[in-house]
């Protein structure tokens, strides 16, 4: 072989390898998108009845910062109760989370881009990358957001990392369990089966048929956030 | 006319005196920020309804008085006002200074300030705070080259340099009423004045600061400083608390007449707490009224104590006005279901007070301090400070 074919054969085969990958990257990007999940939560109020046993499971197997003092305790999910400002009215247990907005004023906001929106419509925090600004704080018009204030000791997970004082927490619909195949521990614990998760994406899913039905709403919907959690019977 | 710039003496008793005091309260600061971190931030008065507290304050406070006095240089080199070319070095400075003072408070006032580079490394382009991030640090680095074409001479980039400066302290003072001004989930922040009100009040309280600056430093160097100099800021000082109380004013009547705006408006505004006391005694009669009177009453108008008391009011007013900016629209609480009642575990639905706390106050005096330092260091090493400011008219 002359020095200038061999030239030119490492020249294809460095070339060919060099396209490989990207073309592989292209390809894998286009089977993602043709059938990817977007997660979503439909939650039935008409049979919730505010026992809060969601909340009290999420905060154990999310490792939720939890202080005594109520002004720094952290709250992934909450029950608000809710009533009108008509006399003698009813009040209605909510529970309230993420909503995973589809544009989410905490993932604008954010400086760093430690908020984001996975491809699957999730928003998640990176708490390596997060400053401890607060912004996104002040941006959620839900308070989905709490803020590590001081360092919490133990953990009551051991599969996930623990909390880290100076950084932002909220619910991320228990990726690390969606991820495995696994529905988010406050579905899987709700007794009344007020809860259901599902993929929005998916017409046949449980979460798009009550969504269909047509009598959901969404809290704040004045605010066209695109929030994916719905509620029955708001 | 020429203008001789020296270095001061910086020998003096006082001085010394003054720099201890300064870097006493400065390690309390210090060692406040430390024990945030090692012990948590629970010890300040923010909490998970209250996430901003104090360091905002000051961080936003700071940056306003900093726009206000890169303006007053640029009189002279913009918009050909010559009388005040003694005070152009010392206003960049100061201009410098107080942005450095704000950008240690809001960087401590971070859970993780030791992750200080990555907002320069992850740009979030739809995200005000890494606008801001950009702008901030570039507004100190124009500075600075403004400050050397003064310092060498270079008169041809004296005026583009002011040019650019001025457009950048407007983009910097915008872009932190932005900061509020964008948020949407908030009834006392979303708001297109914000903006405006916050470049005005950068005028305003940065020009008030500046006088009382350059009349205590000529004072205590024992410098000659024109009156007229003093009395022609003054002159700029009244029209931009009256544009200052306008927005106020437009802005609070528009929440008012909004039905969905009305109760937090109403819980500031005649709630009759400490946030009512601040607005309409420390804002509008501290902050406006009163200096008006004395700025433009013929009896006192001339006279320097009372222009320095006037611009004392104005520093003290404007501050109040940051803190009723920042403030109310978290103590009271988020609307999540608009016309309902709501309550819960987590502090939804009631009215959760901000205490300031200790350490926040310490932080906030230790930063303040720092910057003081820092001046008094930079008029010792550089030749900011004229020999003496005289009115152009002495030398016709």
């Amino acid at each position: 072989m002359k020095r200038r074919d061999f030239l030119k054969a490492g020249g294809i085969l460095a070339a060919a390898g060099a396209v490989s990958p990207a073309s592989s990257l292209l390809h894998a990007g286009k089977v993602e998108t043709a059938n990817v999940n977007k997660y979503g939560m439909v939650i039935d109020l008409t049979r919730c009845d505010g026992c809060g046993e969601c909340a009290s499971a999420c905060r154990i197997a999310n490792n939720v910062a939890t202080f005594p003092d109520k002004k720094i305790d952290n709250h992934l999910l909450r029950i608000a109760r809710v009533k009108s400002k008509f006399p003698n009215s009813q009040e209605q247990a909510i529970p309230l989370m993420c909503m995973h907005c589809d544009h989410p004023p905490c993932v604008h906001v954010c400086p760093v881009k430690a908020s984001f929106v996975r491809k699957d419509g999730i928003v998640l925090i990176d708490k390596h990358r997060c400053i401890g600004c607060r912004y996104c704080m002040v941006a959620c018009p839900y308070k989905a957001r709490s803020f590590v204030f001081k360092h919490h000791e133990g953990s009551s997970n051991l599969e996930l990392p623990k909390t880290m004082h100076g950084v932002v927490e909220k619910c991320d619909f228990c990726v690390n369990r969606v991820d495995h195949g696994q529905i988010p521990v406050c579905v899987e614990t709700c007794k009344k089966g007020a809860m259901s998760f599902g993929n929005l994406n998916d017409k046949d899913s449980r979460v798009s048929r009550l969504i269909a039905s047509g009598r959901v709403h969404r809290v704040r919907e004045d605010l066209h956030l695109g929030a994916k959690v719905y509620y029955l019977g708001l | 006319m020429k203008i001789y710039f020296t270095t001061i003496d910086g020998k003096s008793k006082g001085m010394y005196a003054l720099l201890s005091v300064l870097a006493v309260i400065a390690a309390a600061g210090m060692y406040a920020t430390y024990a945030m971190f090692s012990q948590g931030h629970y010890i300040t008065g923010m909490n998970n309804q209250i996430p901003w507290g104090l360091p905002i304050v000051v961080a936003i406070y700071c940056i306003g008085l900093s726009a206000g006095s890169l303006v007053l240089s640029a009189l002279s080199a913009v918009f050909g006002q010559k009388e005040f070319k003694p005070f152009a070095r010392i206003a960049v400075f100061v201009a410098a200074l107080l942005l450095v003072g704000s950008l240690l408070s809001i960087i401590l006032d971070w859970g993780r300030p030791d992750r200080v580079m990555l907002p320069f490394l992850y740009l979030n382009p739809r995200s005000i705070f890494s606008w801001n991030g950009f702008l901030y640090s570039s507004y100190i680095f124009i500075c600075i080259v403004y400050l050397w074409a003064m310092f060498t001479g270079r008169d041809a980039w004296i005026k583009p340099m002011g040019i650019i400066a001025v457009i950048w302290a407007v983009g910097v003072h915008s872009g932190t009423g932005a900061i509020f001004g964008f948020i949407n989930a908030r009834e006392l922040y979303h708001s297109p004045l914000a903006s405006p009100t916050f470049v005005t009040a950068a005028l305003s309280s940065g020009t008030a600061l500046m006088i009382l600056i350059l009349v205590s430093t000529f004072k205590a160097t024992g410098r000659f400083l024109d009156n007229r100099l003093i009395i022609g800021l003054a002159k700029l000082l009244g029209p931009f608390i009256l544009v200052v109380l306008y927005f106020v004013i437009v802005e609070y009547v528009v929440r008012l007449y909004t039905p969905s705006t009305y109760e937090p408006t109403s819980f500031v505004l005649f709630g009759g707490n400490i946030y009512t006391y601040i607005f309409w005694v420390g804002l509008i009669l501290i902050g406006s009224i009163i200096p008006c009177i004395i700025l433009f009453n013929p009896l006192t108008k001339n006279s320097v104590p009372w222009i320095m008391f006037a611009s004392l009011l104005v520093v003290i007013g404007v501050f109040c006005e940051r803190l009723i900016f920042v403030l109310p629209g978290q103590v009271f609480p988020l609307n999540l279901f608009p016309d309902m009642e709501m309550t819960s575990d987590f502090m939804d639905g009631v009215i959760t007070w901000y205490q300031v706390s200790l350490p926040e106050i310490a932080q906030g005096l230790g930063i303040l301090s720092i910057v003081a330092i820092l001046y008094i260091i930079g008029l010792k090493l550089f030749a900011l400070l004229p020999s003496e400011a005289r009115h152009l008219e002495h030398e016709l």
